[in-house]
């Protein structure tokens, strides 16, 4: 779960000299929204938004007129950049990142060393794939929730329950938010019958929903049986 | 009591539908009573050897039982209708579409005393996979049963074979999941592709999504894969997302429709129709392979879904005229999930049998029949083989299960069809 995992390390950049025609060009080609400008090797200096050329645009709503239009070709990066950049580096966990963008309402961190050179990008987009992957399976599996008691021992009891049932996890996520002095749990088994393991959850006392606490389908077909 | 039927398959046939009849071709009317498909049935009770534990809820029991209905019902004439044995799969047809060394390992581990701690990497030696001896046989078994079924119906001995333990849709390359060791289905389409270079068209209603027959072509553009199951988000293997759309060259060739949980008949059957006519008339394949799995019904313990037996006999109908429009009626069909084995399968697969081959059938179950396996059935046997319209309560969400399975479909057709219209090979 480091940045370094889950940046993009191709990262097209432009220098303070480029004219903003260039870097609007290079935004829509490449449909990003972020351009790190560098300076000799790499060394990060500013960056340049899609929102901070499209400010720097005639508006649509007038007539441009001739030299109003070759504005972007005469301006270049270095006059509409920012150059407090929020940068973040690869070794810093992928929560922290996810937390910077979103505490600072930006779209996109650069990835610098620690003589400030760009490694990489980590936008908006990309940790929510990387997010969606965490969330989501990578192999077969069904998902089950479970709610916990918030104190020791009440997730290994469980666990040891589902390993007794030969049952391997996929994935588990039990997120730190508690209702009532519980957590839920959400599990990710590698089996296409979780029904034993369920029921002996159930057993011990554990509250379980296949595939959601909400929801739990095993319930809707009771008046069939 | 009045049995159900479909419209138009009522017997006797009278949808109205003309059925276009292609000059020189010997395509039928699937409507016309008096059509004589030639089909055959693979069976002998060697396949009662892929069996994992006592307890384990995919039982040959539920093929015994199936395929003593469809006698019991004289669904098998000997002549238009038969009972064919299966082989065994060679090394040669299993190595088409599973590693060498998978391979390898299922037969060492099927060994009496095998060390068992090895399976875990193959998938083998867990609650759903267990290991068993004889494993490597008996699934080689079941793959050469489907195998049989391909071969009978490429060379045109039969235009319809029903491989019944076949069906085991999650093996993948070289991993065991979800009950399933080597992948029949992958097995025979690879072969089908290989000697006769057909567009092959894999469609599959099992509740679970096909994954390990998907993942097998998932690049290819000869074959496409079509699987309508519970949605992912509920149910495993938690894939068939209508954004898994192939790879490669076989990108568009994949498509996936992932269900409401509690979906109903009528919602499924419009679905399927709709999507199936569309994908077939774009990719116009040469011959279908369906996984016929049947635990879409409402009484499978291990789905959501609540369809009923109107639903299998539907699917089988519109599959085959497709392949009587587009395949001159070759249709390779095999089993799948179903794990209520007492109230729903046998009765689910004789409906199949029964449709595939052109044959009416009444809906009393015979008393011969009941009388075999009651006694060992924990629950009574429903003694007709249609579930009658009003045997279920109707889903109190209906509308929004509708509505949502609708723009799922739409949402697909929006992405897919460009695609696969575009990437399928010219006429």
């Amino acid at each position: 779960m480091l940045v370094r995992d889950h940046m993009r390390r191709e990262v097209i950049t432009v220098s303070p000299d480029d004219t903003l025609a260039a870097a609007l060009r290079i935004t829509r080609g490449h449909r990003i929204r972020h351009l790190p400008v560098v300076l000799g090797d790499n060394d990060l200096i500013g960056i340049l938004s899609d929102r901070d050329i499209r400010l720097a645009m005639p508006s649509p709503l007038t007539v441009p007129d001739s030299e109003q239009l070759s504005y972007l070709e005469k301006t270049p990066v270095a006059m509409v950049m920012t150059r407090e950049v929020i940068a973040v580096g690869e070794e810093e966990t992928l929560e922290d990142a996810a937390k910077l963008l979103y505490s600072h309402r930006i779209g996109a961190l650069p990835v610098v060393d620690a003589s400030n050179r760009v490694r990489g990008i980590l936008s908006e987009t990309d940790i929510l794939r990387s997010f969606t992957r965490i969330l989501g399976v990578s192999r077969p599996s069904s998902r089950v929730e479970l709610r916990l008691p918030d104190r020791p021992g009440a997730l290994g009891r469980a666990l040891i329950i589902l390993s007794e049932h030969g049952l391997n996890i996929m994935s588990l996520i039990l997120p730190p938010n508690r209702v009532d002095g519980m957590k839920v749990a959400v599990i990710h088994l590698e089996t296409i019958d979780p029904r034993e393991a369920i029921e002996a959850l159930e057993a011990a006392g554990f509250e379980a929903g296949w595939p959601s606490l909400a929801q739990d389908l095993r319930k809707l077909d009771v008046n069939l049986a | 009591m009045e049995a159900r039927s479909p419209p138009g398959f009522s017997p006797g046939g009278h949808s109205g539908k003309p059925s276009p009849e292609p000059p020189g071709s010997q395509l039928r009317s699937p409507d016309d009573s008096s059509i004589s498909v030639k089909s055959a049935l693979i069976w002998n009770e060697s396949f009662r050897s892929y069996r994992f534990q006592q307890d384990h809820p995919f039982n040959p029991r539920r093929l015994e039982m199936a395929v003593s209905l469809i006698e019991a019902l004289g669904l098998i004439d000997g002549v238009q209708h038969r009972m064919i044995a299966p082989r065994t799969a060679t090394d040669e047809e299993l190595l088409r579409v599973h590693s060498p060394e998978y391979v390898e390992a299922v037969r060492r581990l099927s060994r009496r005393g095998a060390e068992r701690s090895e399976g875990e990497q193959w998938g083998l030696g867990t609650e759903d996979n267990p290991i068993f001896v004889g494993m490597h046989e008996a699934t080689a078994r079941v793959v050469g049963g489907t195998m049989r079924a391909a071969e009978l119906v490429v060379s045109g001995e039969v235009d319809r074979a029903f491989a019944i333990a076949g069906g085991l849709h999650h093996a993948h390359r070289d991993r065991a999941s979800g009950f399933c060791v080597y992948s029949d289905l992958g097995a025979a389409i690879a072969w089908i592709r290989e000697t006769t270079g057909a567009r092959v068209m894999y469609i599959d209603y099992d509740a679970h999504h096909g994954d390990g027959v998907q993942g097998l072509f998932y690049s290819d553009p000869g074959v496409l894969t079509l699987s309508l199951h519970e949605s992912g988000r509920f149910l495993f293997p938690g894939t068939g997302f209508i954004d898994e759309l192939g790879e490669g060259e076989g990108y568009g060739f994949s498509l996936n429709v992932p269900m409401e949980p509690q979906t109903e008949d009528d919602s499924w059957i419009g679905i399927y129709r709709e999507i199936l006519g569309e994908a077939a008339a774009a990719f116009r394949p040469e011959i279908i392979v369906l996984q016929s799995g049947v635990d879409a019904h409402v009484l499978d313990p291990l789905a959501h879904l609540r369809c009923t037996t109107r639903l299998f006999e539907e699917s089988v109908r519109i599959t085959a005229e497709v392949a009587e429009e587009y395949c001159g009626g070759r249709m390779i069909v095999t089993g799948g999930g179903g794990y209520a084995i007492w109230r729903v399968v046998p009765r689910a697969w004789t409906l199949v049998w029964a449709t595939m081959t052109g044959q009416t059938v009444k809906d009393p179950i015979p008393r011969s029949w009941l009388d075999r396996w009651e006694e060992e059935s924990p629950r009574m046997l429903p003694e007709l083989l249609r579930d009658p319209a009003d045997s279920f309560p109707p889903v109190p969400r209906r509308t929004e299960i509708e509505a949502t399975n609708r723009r799922t479909l739409e949402a697909l057709k929006r992405t897919a069809l460009p695609l696969l219209n575009n990437r399928s090979r010219p006429l």
